[in-house]
This record gives structure tokens, sequence and C-alpha cells, in this order.
């Protein structure tokens, strides 16, 4: 397995939307950083406020998924559904006798680690160190370092639900195109759910989803119980998910 | 270990109503040449497909190495190379990194296989440029080196002569000929071009509509297509005697039906029906026959000269 981890590493490092990717949210993670901090653009009522980080507030466009999905469904596009397309390069992995179900864990593996650093890693770093460069450096305590470890562990977990998602999606679409579209469809969708009043059961299944817990679970002083939610969530949801995406892969025809 | 690469029993691919292969069954020993003969849509593709796991058969099995379970074959996979339909390569990367991903994806160690690949499939001095710019046929020659990156047993290679010109025709079959005699590399060759794969083959197998006509070595195809006069008389063993003292030749064979093939005289049937005839032979059958491998294909599956 380590082989084939090692194999997509090399296609992502060469893959040019992931450096396209990557770069974008560095800018505007910096430009949000920037415009945050000088209260040019103000934000309010945000999780960081509550945790004494108002100055990290550049990093609520980075929680919603409507903003975030734009950088990793266009990754799952051009990382994932491109092997599929005219190219047909995903032959190649299935002609090498490997198992089906390795060959997507693989991909969902690597995408996710890379998920994380676009959506995560690159926006909470750059919020540091632009705090740090700007003078307000003494922001960053014990407790509110704690804080967004925390936090940005449980967000990554639900991340880590969200890319399990755009992984089935890829490899149903098998096209960069309908990735984007679907995606951006999807994470629509849920706005729209969690805007909209809601029924009981409806109610219910939203507040356990990655959806609602990708807000829930950046809130600081949470319960042991909210936290164990936003672990059950994010653990079932990727279990299922990446479980669901194995069995399709391992049963699709390959064109 | 069974001398057979691969064995079809009864394989069968359904797509909705129609049948696009039709219980196969195909049978490869070590070190042959396969060649797959068939029309545009016979179902030679199909087939390829299955055989690598890219599709899954509605009926039947598929047995490589021996093995015929689903692990098994995945390990038996692992020994092969396959280019199916068209090289499946990385167009935004050079010829070395679209050999090292696969190299990393097969878990081949050490870098050197990536240098004799390129060397094999003479690819070497390409540098940066990337896959994208390549002609068709550097294509065809590097999605030739993918296959042979791992140095299989087994080589799977459908219409390889795609876009080649006709340079890259002899290079590709020399070195395919190369192969098989030196690394006893046994390979399965798909192609609707006939002359191409007459040049090639040890063996034939002739798909049409899905189902597999004919299975025949060189040998048989050879003496199917020879050009002969085809005679049966009375007395086969005197007809013989009287073709080697009165005709005065030996170029002809008498069948185990009982049929003579006279493979020279064949402008001459008055003269060999008239001696065979004065010799007090009574001539059953007599007729030219043998044909060309486009005729023979064409009469296999029925139809006019196409493939």
């Amino acid at each position: 397995m380590l082989n084939m981890i090692q194999a997509e590493m090399f296609k992502l490092r060469l893959n040019k939307s992931f450096w396209v990717i990557l770069l974008t949210s560095l800018v505007l993670s910096a430009v949000m950083h920037y415009l945050a901090i000088t209260e040019w653009w103000q934000v309010y009522n945000t999780p960081f406020d509550a945790a004494g980080l108002s100055e990290m507030n550049g990093l609520s466009m980075f929680m919603a998924p409507l903003f975030f999905n734009l950088m990793i469904g266009t990754l799952a596009a051009f990382y994932i559904s491109t092997d599929f397309g005219p190219s047909g390069v995903i032959k190649n992995q299935i002609i090498s006798g490997k198992n089906r179900k390795l060959i997507y864990f693989v991909k969902y593996i690597v995408y996710s680690a890379a998920a994380v650093v676009i959506a995560v890693l690159i926006p909470a770093v750059t919020g540091i160190i632009l705090n740090i460069i700007m003078g307000n450096g003494g922001i960053f305590t014990f407790e509110t370092i704690t804080y967004l470890l925390g936090a940005y562990s449980l967000f990554s977990l639900q991340l880590l639900g969200y890319t399990a998602i755009i992984s089935l999606l890829a490899i149903i679409t098998e096209d960069s195109g309908k990735t984007i579209i679907f995606s951006i469809l999807f994470t629509i969708v849920m706005y729209i759910v969690e805007k909209m009043p809601k029924s009981g059961i409806i109610e219910r299944i939203y507040e356990y989803s990655i959806f609602q817990q990708f807000n829930q679970v950046l809130f600081p002083e949470l319960g042991i119980e909210s936290i164990m939610t936003g672990l059950a969530v994010g653990l079932i949801t990727m279990a299922v998910l990446l479980f669901i995406g194995m069995i399709v892969f391992s049963k699709k025809e390959i064109k | 270990m069974s001398e057979y690469i691969l064995r079809t029993h009864e394989l069968t691919k359904t797509y909705k109503n129609h049948k696009a292969v039709d219980k196969v069954n195909i049978s490869i020993k070590k070190g042959d040449i396969y060649g797959f003969i068939g029309q545009n849509g016979a179902g030679k593709s199909t087939l390829l497909r299955l055989v690598t796991g890219l599709n899954f058969p509605s009926g039947g099995s598929i047995e490589i190495f021996g093995v015929n379970t689903e692990t098994g074959l995945n390990d038996a996979q692992k020994r092969m190379g396959a280019v199916i339909e068209n090289p499946a390569l990385f167009l935004n990367m050079t010829a070395r990194q679209n050999l090292e991903v696969h190299r990393l994806q097969k878990g081949i160690p050490g870098k050197s296989c990536i240098d004799d690949a390129l060397s094999l499939v003479e690819l070497k001095n390409t540098g940066n440029k990337k896959v994208k710019n390549f002609s068709l046929g550097m294509k065809q020659r590097l999605g030739l080196a993918v296959a042979l990156l791992s140095d299989p047993e087994f080589l799977i290679l459908d219409e390889p002569t795609n876009g080649l010109d006709p340079i890259g025709i002899v290079e590709l079959r020399d070195l395919i000929k190369k192969l098989n005699h030196e690394r006893g590399l046994t390979v399965l060759i798909s192609s609707h071009i006939l002359s191409e794969l007459y040049q090639l083959a040890t063996t034939y197998g002739i798909i049409h509509n899905g189902q597999l006509i004919e299975e025949l070595s060189l040998s048989e195809l050879d003496e199917k297509c020879q050009q002969h006069l085809k005679i049966k008389v009375d007395n086969a063993n005197k007809g013989a005697t009287v073709l080697e003292e009165m005709i005065q030749t030996a170029n002809f064979e008498v069948m185990p039906d009982g049929y003579i093939h006279l493979y020279n005289h064949l402008n001459d049937v008055y003269t060999v029906s008239k001696t065979l005839t004065d010799s007090g032979l009574v001539i059953e059958h007599l007729s030219q026959n043998g044909d060309s491998l486009e005729s023979y294909f064409s009469k296999v599956i029925g139809g006019e000269p196409h493939a």
C-alpha cells in the first residue's frame, strides 16, 4: 500500500491544478486574514470571537462548505475524475492487479490529505503567521492554541467525511466538469436545507450531519456530549461513505 | 504448473440484450503469440477487457496462469502487461514521469527498469517533452513501455499498430518477436489488420459477433490458405503413386480424410486429371482450393472480405 500512496503523491505533486488551488487558498486566506485583522472586513459573532480570537475571524469563510468546496471539489475533479477521462490512466492501475478497494482507499487518503492542507492547514497557518507579523502574537495563549487544535481536529474529521462524499461523486461522474457541478449543487442543496424550516425527522438528521457539525465543532467550551457527537458524526460519515465508495469502485465497469 | 497462460471457459459478456462476447473458450499456451482476429465490433476489445479485469463477465470464467479465483486473478494480473485500446498515459507528464508513476504503483524497486523500458521502445531521448506533445506512434510506444515495465510474462495488446507509421509497425513486430524469443513472453495481440498479424502470430483465434469461430495454429492456417488442387480418387494410395511416377511430383499430401492436396501443377488441371483417369482411377472430386488470409477470414465469418 505504501508504494501506491507514493505513486498517488507523485501524481499529486505533478498535478498543476493542485498547485493552482493551493496557491489560491494561500492568497485568499492571506487576503481574508489581512482584511479581517485591519477590520476592513468586519465579521462578528463567529466561534473565534467567542474563543477570544477575533483576529482569526478571517477563517470564517473557509469554514463554509459553499466556499471550501470550490477548492476541494475542483481538486477532486482534476485529481480523481481525470483518471477516468480520455487519458484512461485508471485502466493501468486496475490492470496492474491491485485490489480495487485498495486503489480507491489510497486515492481517498491522498486526496483527503491534500484537502486538509488546502482547506484547513493553509488558512489556519496563514492566519497565525499574519497575526504574529502584524503584532497580534499575544492572542496565542495556551488556552487559545488548545482551542484551535481541538476545534480544527474536529473540523478536519468532518472534512474527511465531506471528502468521502466528494470522492464518491468523482468516481460516479467520471468527469471533471460534472464533479465540479454536482459538488456545487450538493453544497447548495445542503445550504438550503440548513436555512429552510425543517420538520422533526429532517431536523434531527441534519443536526447529526457533518454540515451541522462544521459549525458546531468550532464553538469553544464544547461539552463532552458535543465533542462525542462531533467525533461520531465525522467518523461514521467517513467510514460509511468510504465503504460505499470502495464497493461502488470495486463493481465499476471501466470504460 | 499449467501449460496454459490463459484459458476462458464459456466466457460471456452481455450488455442489456446484446451479447458482446458469447460463450468464448480460448486457450493460449506459454510462448504463444496469439493473434486475435475480428472485425471492428466483433468482441475483441471486450474480451481483452474481461481478461484484464476492466470489465466483469456476465457468465463463464477466466483462468490466468492456472488460477481462476478473484484473489488468484489479481495476483496473476501482476504478471501481465497490457495496452487496451488507447495507451493510458498522463498527458501532462514526460515519458519518464509516466513510467515513474507506474513503477511506484507496481512497487518495482530501483529506477533502472525505466531506462530499460525507454530504451526498448526507443524513447530514451524525449527529455522533458510532455506526452501531450508526442505523436500517436510515440504514445503507442510509451504505452508499450508501461506494459513492459514490470517485465511481464504475458502481454496483451489491443490494436497496437493504430497510429504507427510503416516503420513503426515493423519495429513493433520485431520487438514483440524479440521479446517472445528471448524472454519467452506470451503475447495476445488483437488486430483487424490481418497481414500484420500473419507476420507475427503463431496461433490464431477468429471472433465474429462475439463468438469464437475458429482457433488454429500458424501451420494449420498456412495449410488452409495455401493454394492447392484438392483431389479425391477412389484409391488414394494409387493416386499418390501416379502423382509421383507419372506427373513426377512429391509436392502433395494425402490427408487423413483421403483427399490429396497437390501444391503445384495448379495451372495444369487438365493434365493432372487426364493422367489420373488414364491410370484407371475414378476422380470423385477435383477443385482448386486455398485462400489469402483475408479471403479465408471472410469465408470463415461468412461474409465479404472486409477485415
